[in-house]
């Protein structure tokens, strides 16, 4: 669950199930949670639980930049994402969505890592403002780390400097679409 | 308290070591000394002259001249009068003594020449550091003769 | 680094995220029961050297960058790095267009220490407070962004005069926003007075007295919540803050309680300084006619020396410190950000107190890591 590159972990689960396969007992049909999950997937009930998933996105609070401070106005009364069912969270345990919301440094990577780890799956990313996206103003500085994309599977890239809080909720409405699409990467982590 | 009392107070104390005093404006003084007597002037000026407050410590590299400059930017809080200290350190081997006992706040300031300049001070509480990550220290990236920067590593630019 | 020394001491690291930070920073906190006994800043989590980007970009870019140090009090930036420029390069701005600075630069304060109210309402417990002054500091960056076009990182300062006049009608919703925030601010203050578990929180906790906090070096509400009356803007006035009359708030006390109450008072005096201004801006043009540089000019050469300016941000005294060459970009920036020496002052300040306190004495120091870290 906590690998950051998808390929390995689907590789992993591969091999689990192979593992477990091997020991038939006769009369007996075994199964892991993951070959559940693969079977939902093709239902319709899949539609159901993307429903409810993308109807409540909580994200965490990290304010890291200025991208920081509008997705914290984005948060409180006046724009109000509670209408979409989008909270803000504290704590990564209790959050779906992390924000990367800013310049992401070499100090502050692995720091970033490990908040992503902490986060239970189904999880999603959003980069919010060009640092997260491109590197921003600060592309060519010697702390700043580029290509957030290859580290973390971003589905929604919402550019500006800094975005406006619309921008932020069209990004979150946007991922919501992609829930519903079954288009999205977070599904599976 | 005026920039000319300022002025004649400190090269009077000092003879030997301030040298270059200018009078910029009536609110701007700046001075050269030599890096040894930093701490003594600095304790001069905290305790006699009323200048409690060190507003600013900062590096110019002058790459040209291969020289260091430490600036020490040193105000206070009742008269606006702002005096510019600076010592000049050879760019090899840039070792001046700390001014953390008089001024405590310059404890960070340093902290942070050290490692964006590597300028080394003596006598300094905790020398270790403060923004960069550990791996980078010894890169001193401030310095004009930086190669990391700058840094092309971001693929998607034009 | 801390480090535990007996079996009863505990390391809780608070960061670098957390609740309490407005930015990502960690403390480092020693405990022993439940009292503090070290404790130790790590900054640099969003060091994006500044500092090195502004040497390799020319006079007009600068200006975008160091919008981006701190994101609450991008106007006062941006006056730090222009008046730096206009000293250097003997300008004069016109008499409209400091005005005009002043104006925008009162609303940035404003919106910055709304929200600092805000979070620290938040810090220690008070969710609600958070939403009753954003609804106010959107009305004020309404207005920032009828001046600026943009919400936070405006761009909008420029040498010798600034980007756009003030737009139509502006002056009518200034007196309506004003009217809103006033009110806004009777509340908050009726809310200090009267609510038990705020005073219990803030009265008598992480308490600075004048001198350690003029040895720490602290400046701006920190230091005027202690009885010092410390202020760039009447000790060594810039732009027109000589002609306008407006009160340097301090209380006494310098616990979390006056830090507070001075930026309320402050926000009340910004819109004081504002509607002045209003009333006795000039008419004129906003650059002067014979400006060696026109407003758009990319390329800029300044002429040789250097020079140290102070403003106050909302935070404090921020300064800067630039060296020219003589080429169009500046040879040397240092950044003498309010916020530094703040923090640096956060251990001394928090040993000795109870954990729970933590999160009320640094947040009530209104911290913006960007710009320490820079």
């Amino acid at each position: 669950m906590g690998e950051i590159n998808q390929n390995i972990t689907q590789k992993t689960n591969e091999k689990v199930e192979e593992e477990v396969n091997q020991e038939e007992i006769p009369g007996v049909i075994t199964t892991t949670s993951n070959a559940i999950s693969d079977f939902i997937k093709k239902t319709a009930a899949q539609d159901f639980i993307n429903w409810g998933r993308k109807n409540s996105l909580w994200f965490m609070t990290q304010p890291m930049g200025c991208c920081g401070v509008e997705m914290i106005a984005t948060g409180c009364a006046h724009y109000d994402t509670d209408r979409f069912g989008i909270i803000p969270r504290n704590s990564p345990r209790h959050a779906d969505v992390m924000i990367i919301s800013g310049y992401v440094t070499k100090k502050y990577l692995p720091a970033l890592k490990n908040l992503w780890e902490q986060m239970a799956s189904p999880k999603w990313i959003l980069a919010m403002g060009d640092c997260s996206i491109s590197g921003g103003p600060f592309y060519e500085s010697y702390s700043t780390v580029q290509n957030i994309d290859e580290i973390f599977p971003i589905d929604v890239f919402i550019p500006g400097c800094p975005p406006r809080p619309e921008a932020l909720l069209e990004g979150f409405i946007q991922l919501q679409k992609k829930i519903a699409a079954k288009k999205d990467k977070g599904t599976n982590y | 308290m005026d920039a000319k009392t300022i002025i004649d107070s400190i090269s009077n104390e000092f003879s030997d070591s301030i040298s270059n005093t200018l009078i910029e404006s009536e609110i701007r003084v700046s001075a050269y000394v030599s890096s040894p007597d930093v701490v003594e002037v600095c304790r001069y000026l905290k305790e006699s002259l009323g200048f409690d407050h060190l507003s600013c410590e900062s590096v110019v590299d002058y790459i040209k001249r291969d020289e260091f400059e430490v600036v020490y930017h040193i105000a206070s809080y009742d008269h606006p009068v702002v005096l510019t200290l600076k010592a000049i350190l050879p760019r090899d081997n840039p070792v001046i003594d700390s001014i953390v006992d008089v001024y405590w706040n310059a404890n960070w300031y340093e902290r942070e020449n050290y490692e964006l300049y590597g300028v080394s001070y003596t006598n300094h509480p905790y020398l270790k550091v403060l923004v960069l990550p550990e791996e980078m220290l010894g890169e001193w990236p401030l310095r004009k003769d930086y190669e990391g920067f700058p840094q092309k590593t971001a693929k998607n630019l034009v | 680094m801390i480090e535990k020394t007996t079996p009863s001491e505990m390391i809780v690291h608070i960061g670098p995220q957390h609740p309490m930070q407005p930015g990502p920073y960690r403390l480092n906190v020693k405990l022993h029961g439940e009292t503090v006994v070290d404790l130790d800043v790590e900054l640099g989590f969003i060091h994006k050297g500044i500092e090195k980007i502004l040497e390799n970009k020319t006079y007009l870019q600068g200006i975008t960058i160091v919008d981006r140090m701190c994101y609450l009090a991008a106007l006062s930036n941006e006056e730090v790095f222009c008046g730096c420029v206009e000293r250097l390069a003997g300008i004069e701005p016109t008499p409209r267009s400091q005005y005009i600075r002043v104006i925008v630069e009162e609303l940035s304060r404003i919106q910055s220490h709304l929200l600092g109210f805000g979070e620290f309402g938040h810090f220690i417990g008070y969710a609600s407070m958070f939403m009753f002054t954003i609804k106010e500091r959107e009305d004020v960056l309404s207005l920032l962004e009828m001046v600026t076009g943009t919400r936070i990182t405006h761009s909008y300062i420029r040498f010798g005069g600034v980007r756009e006049d003030l737009p139509e009608g502006f002056e009518e919703k200034c007196k309506k926003v004003f009217e809103g925030v006033r009110i806004a601010c009777d509340e908050y203050e009726e809310l200090l007075r009267t609510d038990t578990i705020f005073k219990e929180r803030s009265v008598g906790v992480g308490v600075l007295t004048a001198d350690i906090a003029k040895e720490y070096g602290v400046a701006g509400p920190s230091l005027r919540a202690t009885g010092v009356p410390f202020d760039i803007r009447r000790n060594e006035p810039y732009l027109v803050y000589d002609d306008l009359d407006f009160n340097v708030c301090t209380q006494t006390e310098g616990d979390i309680f006056a830090r507070v109450k001075v930026r309320l008072d402050e926000i009340r005096e910004s819109m004081y300084i504002i509607e002045q201004a209003l009333d006795q801006i000039p008419k004129g043009p906003l650059f002067a006619p014979d400006l060696p540089y026109g407003r758009r000019t990319p390329v800029m050469r300044v002429p040789q020396g250097e020079v140290f300016f102070r403003v106050e941000d909302p935070r404090g005294e921020m300064g800067m410190y630039m060296v020219s060459d003589g080429s169009d970009k500046p040879y040397r920036v240092k950044v003498r950000g309010p916020v530094f020496p703040t923090m640096q002052a956060l251990p001394p300040l928090i040993k000795g107190e109870s954990i729970a306190d933590v999160t009320a004495i640094a947040g009530s120091m209104d911290s913006c890591t960007s710009e320490a870290d820079r």
